[in-house]
Parts: C-alpha cells; structure tokens; sequence
C-alpha cells in the first residue's frame, strides 16, 4: 500500500496548493514587513519571528496572480528551504491534507519546460484538485542568475 | 544505537582538532624555545611531551600516519640530541610542527594526509648522524641508559599504581647491537617481564617499531627485588645491559657512573639528595595541575553561545511586550494598587536581561593573546627567510576581542607582519650603517578605544616614502598628475591599499609595502574597522587597525528616509546638521552642500524606496568614508541605541546595501545600511539624480 502524503494546504486564488507538511514550520499571521533595497519585486522584506530575521516572499505576486488581496485571512508559511528559514504570504492556509501517493499524478507536459516547473504533481482528494509545488524551485527560478552574480562577488 | 556512537565520535574528532590546533601551536612556542636555548633538557622534555600527547591523540582518532610520525619524533627526540645537533633540532621540529598542521588541515577535510616521508627523512638523519661519532667512543656492548623519560601520562599511571601499594620498578634494557632479530626480541622481553609481574608500561609499544631502537624502557610491576629482575631480564645474545630501579627514585645513578658491567642500584627516596628530590617532584606539581585545570574551562561551541545569545535577545523583545501590556494596564486601572508591584518586578527583570545579556557577550570574548601568539613562529620564518634580524615585542595581550573578529584579523595581520619584515626592516647591515640596532623590531600592541579595539603593528624600518607612493600611483593611472598635488598626508599613504598599485611586484620594492595590501583594507571594512597608517622615512611605520569589540553589538544611529527605519553604524558618523532644499547646489552633476569651508558630496537616501517624498527641511548624516566625507539626506533622526545585529543572509533579500539588521525593543526590524556600499552605488547613479533633483527643486 502507498504511503500517505501529508501535506500543508493554502490557497492562492482559487487554487489550491500543497507542501510537504514536515518542511512547515508554522504558520502566521501577516506582521509588519520591513522592506529591503534592492530585493526582486516578489519579495516583501523582512520580519521579526520572535527574534529571528525572515525573508518574506509574496508566493502570489510569484505566482504571476494578478489580483492581490490583503485580507485578515492572509497568512505567512514560515518553511525551511535548503536550510534557510523563508515566508510564504499566501491567501489563507488552514488545512492538513492527507492523500495516498498514488492519487497524485504527473504534472501535465505543459508545465515542464515552462515557467511552471516548479509543479511536481497534481493530487486528487475527492472532488478537488491539490497543485503539488516544490519550494526550492519556487524561490530559485529566475534567482539563478541573481545568486550567480553574488557567488562572483564573494 | 549506532547512530549514537558515530555521533560520539564525529564529536571525539571535533575535540582532538581543538586540542590538536592547541598542541601544534606549543610545539611551535616550545621549538622557537629550543632553538634559543638548546642546551636546556626541560625544554626538550616539554616538545617531547607535547609530541607525545599528538601522537596519543591522534591514534585515539585512527590518524596513524600522524600518530605514527610523531611516534618518531618522540623517539629521536633526546636531551642528548639537542645537545649534539643544537639549532638543527629545533629546526626539524618546527617544520615538523608544519607537516603535523597540513596533515591535520587534511584529515580535517577526510582528505588522505601527505605521507610526511621528507620529515621522517629529516628524523633519521638527525638521529644517525649523532649516534656515528658515539659508537666510536663507547665500546660495542652498549649501556642501559639511566634516565627514565615517561610522559605526563606515563607519570601519572605509575604514580597510581604505587599508590595502590604495587611495588612499580622500571627497567631500561640496552638491546645486543649483534642481535638481528628485534621483533623477536621484544617478545622474549615481554614474556620475562610476564613471568616476573605485571607489565604496565613498555616503550616502544609494540614489536615493529624495535627495529629502530637500541633501547626498552619498561616499567613493571612485581614483588621481586631489583638483582632478581636484572638477572632474569639478562637474555644472552639480546639484552646486553640491565638497569632497573625503583620509580620515584631519582635517576641519581649518573653521577656514580657504573665501572662493573652488570649494574643493580638499589637506592630508596629517602637516601636522596634534597635537591634531587625537588626537582624530581615538579613535574608532579604539573600533573596535578593538568588534572584539575580542564574543572575550570570548558570548551564550547561557538553555535551555542550564539544560540543563547539569541534566546536573550528574544527575552528582550518578550520584555518590550510585557512593558506594553502593563502600560496598557495602567491606563485601565490606573490607581491600583497593583501598578507598583508590576513597575517593581519590570525593573527587577530589566537589570537581569541586560546582565545576562552582558554576560553572554563576554563569553564570546577572548585576549588577543591568542591571536599575537601565532606571531613568534611567523617571525621567525619571515626574518630568517629574507635575511633579517628581528626580535618580536608583544603588549596587550591581555584585551578582549570577539572570537570571530580575532580569527578574521589572523590573516590580514600576519600579511602587515610579513611586509613589515621584508619591506620595512633593513638588513642588518643596513641599519648599522643606519646608526640604528641590528636587530630590528615589529610590535604588535593591542587595547581599547572607546567601543572598539585598536590593534597596532608596528616596525622600526626605513618607513614608507609618500612622494615614491604617489609617483608609482600616477604612473599607473591610479590618480591624475594634477590630483597628485591635492592629496592630503592621509590620502597619498592610503594609496596603497590600492589593488591596481599593490599588486605589481617591482612596485612593492620601491614604495616599501604593497603586497596584497587592498585585501587587508577589504578584510577591515568587512568588519565595519579601519586602517591608518603613521610613518617617519627612516624610522619606521605603524599600522592601526581599528575593529569594533565585538561583531554582534554597534552603536547605531537610527533615521527615517520615505517612513522607513535605518540605521547606520555611529562609528562611521563624523556629525548631523540641518538643512534646507534651498541650500542644496548642484556641481557637475553631483548635488553638494557646503558645510563651513568643506563641501560635501549628498546622497539621497530615500531613493532607496520606490517613492521619495518632499520635505523642505531635511537632516543631513556626515559620514566618513576614509578621507571623504559625504552627507546622507534623511527625512527624520529617530536616535541613537545599541544593536544586536543579526545577517540578512537569505539569498532573496542579500544586498550589499544592507550589512544586517536588528530587532528593537518593540519587535520592529530595522536595517543596518553598510554606508560605503549606500554612498558609491547612490552615488554612482547621476543621471537619475538629476532628474529626481529636477523634479524636486
């Protein structure tokens, strides 16, 4: 029998999406961002998790949504990338998922050499679909170049 | 389970790399030692000892190629030898000291170490050549020697074992030269030994390493008395001389030099001489003292410290909660009687955070002496390299300074130190001619200076010539002819901090210094620190490097620019003066202020934001970046407050505009602006500068 995948759902427009639940830390609620000069357009800033200075990306302006909604119900996904803690504003997240692994089917060929690469799966739970993304893809595509640059500068 | 124990020993060799880092760098001080006075058997006891520890450790950690050549080491090293070889021993130990830090270097990578054949060489021939002219005089059976050499270790086992009431007796056989058959021989050693007690030490250890020893050293434990022992241990063919003797006994059977072939000494503590007995019971005196200093220090990562140091600053910031909530409190049930209490309590918790907060800082704290340390080796082998005589003056060693920042000025220092002694100090004839000593000399100085420690590295050389320094710079193209005039004493000496004019070789030669000079400049401004330069043409020059305490903590000051918070470092901020946009004028493309008879170079710090706003009346930062001075435009000063710093290490928000930021009291982030990085990027961007300004006049 297949493993079951637990993964942290959050919304981002009408759309559902899944991370692996053991790389969430917590979840929050959006706080001040400080703003830093000269960051990529979808990141936000800063903020203060309790003592800790976290890099807070907006994962919709990342996800190209076009209309972007401050609500009470947003929140903030703190995840640890390749050792790295990062936030995520995200529409609202709220739910634990559990799916078998074989309900999850390959993203479909479109996505795979476009801009959508980061996309691992598309699950099936009941009626609904949940959008299966891969973190590190998320916050790498289009910083390759940029962290190149400071890899140089080091 | 498993899991546990590679944890335990991933930690096992963390800790011989603590140590091992420590022992090499004795062997360093004790080979300089050596070379001074070679004559002195304590000094050559103590390398033996230090050598003897590596060697125990690093077979503990499965090293045998290092354990294995410090095991020969151990073995050449001999008061006898110095005595004979004099400075050339010290010189195989120093660069003995080397091979063990590369192959350490190594290990510590999970590399294969380098086999360290050319030192094992270096050994051998140390040892042969010595032991030629002896076999020439001594006759061909040769002597037990009398002395025992145990190690620290070896001390303290045996000392044990005689305070369990054993009786320990230590034998020294002098092994046939006509047997042929080592190996074998310490085996057939080993069994009379058996057959008579217990064998709690054997040196050498095993059966292989005979081959290359005329002597065996053992100590035993038994209840027979020493004729017995010296008869039985008499193998023919093998052993051709005995000497055993009662340990804690002095080795006081030198002096009555043995005419009879078979020699027994029976002699009891208490037939000693006093002073023998003194001197014996020193090395006692350290070993208890070995055991009872690691009670007091205790070696910690540095990762926890920090995570400590982090707890508190979150412990500050659930203060500034608190204080909020209360206040809010008072404004409900403002004449309660309870108020006074919570104020009470509030003060309480406050004096204690900023103590442990201070308690924690000082923990990350050590003395430059261990920094200045590392120098005796690195003089030696610069003056002896480049044919100088130079004698190292060490003060304030005593300062504290943050780890990291220490081991971050290592390199940069040892850089100021080796240009000192190439380019500055003469040869020394030269500085005869000179009517100066000829030794020459580098000082290293360290103290404190207001928040930050000032490190000095000084020479009594020829000094740097400012006109040769200019003159190279103009030729490079580094400065215009005509700039050349205009530059300050400070200005013309910095110069060669420049990359373009320190890297060329021929130039280093003529101006004095240079060689790599802009990377000791970069290495500083890293560390928010400064260097300036003093220098008298012949009489020498002095470097100041100046570093803040500790890399955690800076005095900040704080200001808005377009609503948002900064702050920049108070040690970069020369004053503050208000302005108005009236008084801004505008120079070839610059916007400038005049400040009394200077004018300064502004920097609009609210380009920073997406949208700069209009304030007609406008604070302006002076900063100093080296010589220069610059205005930074800022829409309101906030104030001035102690900072812990944390990184803005995510690759997302990394900008070399910012250098960290920090959390204030009330939980607010704020950015710490690395002021040379804001200036010459906002700076640079003069096109737009005009039409912002355009727009805003």
């Amino acid at each position: 029998m297949a493993k079951d995948l637990h993964l942290v759902g959050f919304r981002i427009g009408r759309e559902t999406f899944g991370v692996p639940i053991s790389l969430v830390h917590e979840i929050v609620r959006v706080p001040e961002i400080t703003a830093v000069p000269e960051a990529p357009a979808f990141v936000e800033g800063v903020i203060n998790l309790r003592g800790k200075i976290v890099s807070i990306v907006d994962l919709r302006k990342r996800f190209g949504e076009k209309e972007i909604t401050q609500s009470k119900k947003n929140r903030i996904l703190v995840v640890e990338v390749e050792s790295k803690m990062v936030g995520l504003i995200v529409d609202s997240a709220s739910e634990v998922l559990r799916m078998a692994a074989d309900q999850v089917d390959n993203p479909p060929n479109v996505f795979e050499d476009g801009e959508l690469n980061y996309v691992t799966g598309v699950g099936k739970l009941k009626d609904r679909l949940i959008i299966l993304v891969e973190l590190t893809k998320v916050l790498q595509k289009g910083e390759l170049k940029r962290l190149g640059e400071l890899g140089a500068m080091a | 389970m498993s899991f546990f124990s590679e944890d335990r020993v991933s930690e096992l060799k963390d800790l011989f790399f603590e140590s091992a880092t420590e022992l090499l760098q004795a062997l360093n001080e004790q080979g300089l030692e050596l070379e001074r006075r070679p004559q002195d058997a304590e000094v050559v006891r103590s390398v033996r000892r230090t050598v003897h520890t590596l060697k125990g450790d690093s077979a503990a950690c499965g090293y045998t190629a290092l354990s294995d050549l410090a095991h020969e080491l151990e073995d050449a090293l001999t008061p006898e030898l110095a005595k004979a070889r004099g400075k050339r021993v010290a010189e195989v130990v120093l660069s003995a000291a080397d091979i063990f830090q590369d192959m350490l270097r190594a290990y510590r990578k999970n590399a294969e170490p380098s086999s360290g054949a050319g030192l094992l060489d270096e050994i051998r021939a140390l040892v042969s050549k010595t032991e030629a002219p002896e076999l020439v005089v001594l006759t061909p059976a040769k002597k037990a020697i009398e002395t025992f050499e145990w190690s620290e270790y070896e001390k303290i086992l045996l000392q044990d074992a005689g305070r369990r009431g054993l009786k320990v007796l230590q034998v020294s056989l002098a092994v046939d030269p006509n047997c042929n058959t080592r190996a074998i021989a310490w085996q057939m050693v080993k069994n009379t030994f058996q057959d008579l007690g217990t064998v709690l030490l054997m040196l050498p250890e095993d059966a292989a390493s005979m081959e290359k020893v005329d002597n065996l050293f053992a100590a035993i434990a038994s209840s027979f008395d020493e004729t017995h022992i010296a008869k039985k241990c008499r193998i023919p063919m093998v052993i051709c001389d005995v000497f055993v003797e009662r340990f804690g006994a002095a080795d006081a059977a030198q002096v009555a030099a043995p005419v009879v072939e078979e020699v027994v000494t029976t002699k009891a503590n208490a037939s000693l001489p006093v002073e023998e007995v003194a001197s014996e019971s020193e090395p006692e005196i350290g070993a208890a003292s070995i055991s009872a200093a690691p009670e007091s220090t205790l070696r910690v990562d540095a990762e926890k410290i920090d995570a400590v140091l982090n707890l508190v600053g979150e412990l500050i910031i659930g203060k500034s909660m608190l204080t909020q909530s209360i206040s809010e409190f008072d404004k409900k049930f403002g004449r309660d009687p309870l108020h006074a209490k919570f104020a009470d309590v509030l003060g309480f918790q406050a004096r204690v955070l900023a103590d442990l907060q201070k308690s924690v800082m000082k923990v990350r704290m050590v003395p430059v002496e261990q920094l200045f340390r590392r120098f005796g080796r690195i003089v030696r082998d610069v003056a002896k390299a480049c044919g100088r005589e130079v004698r190292l003056e060490l003060a304030g060693q005593t300062t504290d300074l943050d780890k990291s920042i220490l081991d971050t000025l290592a390199e940069p220092m040892a850089h100021l130190v080796r240009n000192a002694i190439s380019h500055g100090i003469e040869s020394p004839d030269e500085r005869v001619a000179a009517g100066k000593e000829r030794f020459g000399t580098i000082k290293l100085n360290a103290y404190h200076q207001g928040n930050n420690v000032v490190i000095e590295v000084s020479d009594d050389g020829r000094g740097i010539d400012r006109e040769k320094v200019v003159k190279k710079a103009v030729e490079r193209g580094i400065i215009q002819a005509g700039e050349a005039k205009n530059l300050t004493e400070g200005e013309a000496l910095n110069l060669i901090f420049h990359s373009g004019l320190s890297t060329a070789e021929e130039i280093t030669s003529v101006a004095g210094r240079g060689v790599g000079m802009d990377v000791v400049k970069t290495v500083l401004d890293r560390l928010k620190g400064s260097i300036a330069i003093e220098t008298e043409v012949g009489q020498g020059s002095t470097f100041y490097l100046k570093v803040p305490l500790t890399l955690a903590i800076i005095k900040a000051l704080m200001f808005r620019s377009a609503q948002k918070l900064y702050a920049v470092p108070l040690t970069s901020v020369v004053e503050i003066i208000r302005a108005t946009e009236a008084e801004i004028h505008k120079v070839d493309q610059h916007e400038v202020l005049r400040l009394r008879n200077e004018v300064l170079t502004l920097v609009r710090l609210n380009r920073l934001a997406a949208q700069a706003e209009k304030t007609s009346k406008i604070f302006v930062i002076v900063v100093a970046i080296g010589d220069r001075k610059f205005g930074l435009l800022v829409d309101k000063l906030v104030g001035e407050e102690e900072l812990v710093i944390k990184a803005l290490d995510h690759h997302l928000v990394s900008t070399e505009l910012v250098s960290g930021a920090s959390i204030l009291g009330d939980g607010t982030v704020v950015l710490i602006l690395d002021v040379q990085a804001v200036v010459s990027k906002l700076g640079r961007a003069r096109t737009q500068d005009i039409k912002s300004a355009g727009a805003m006049a």
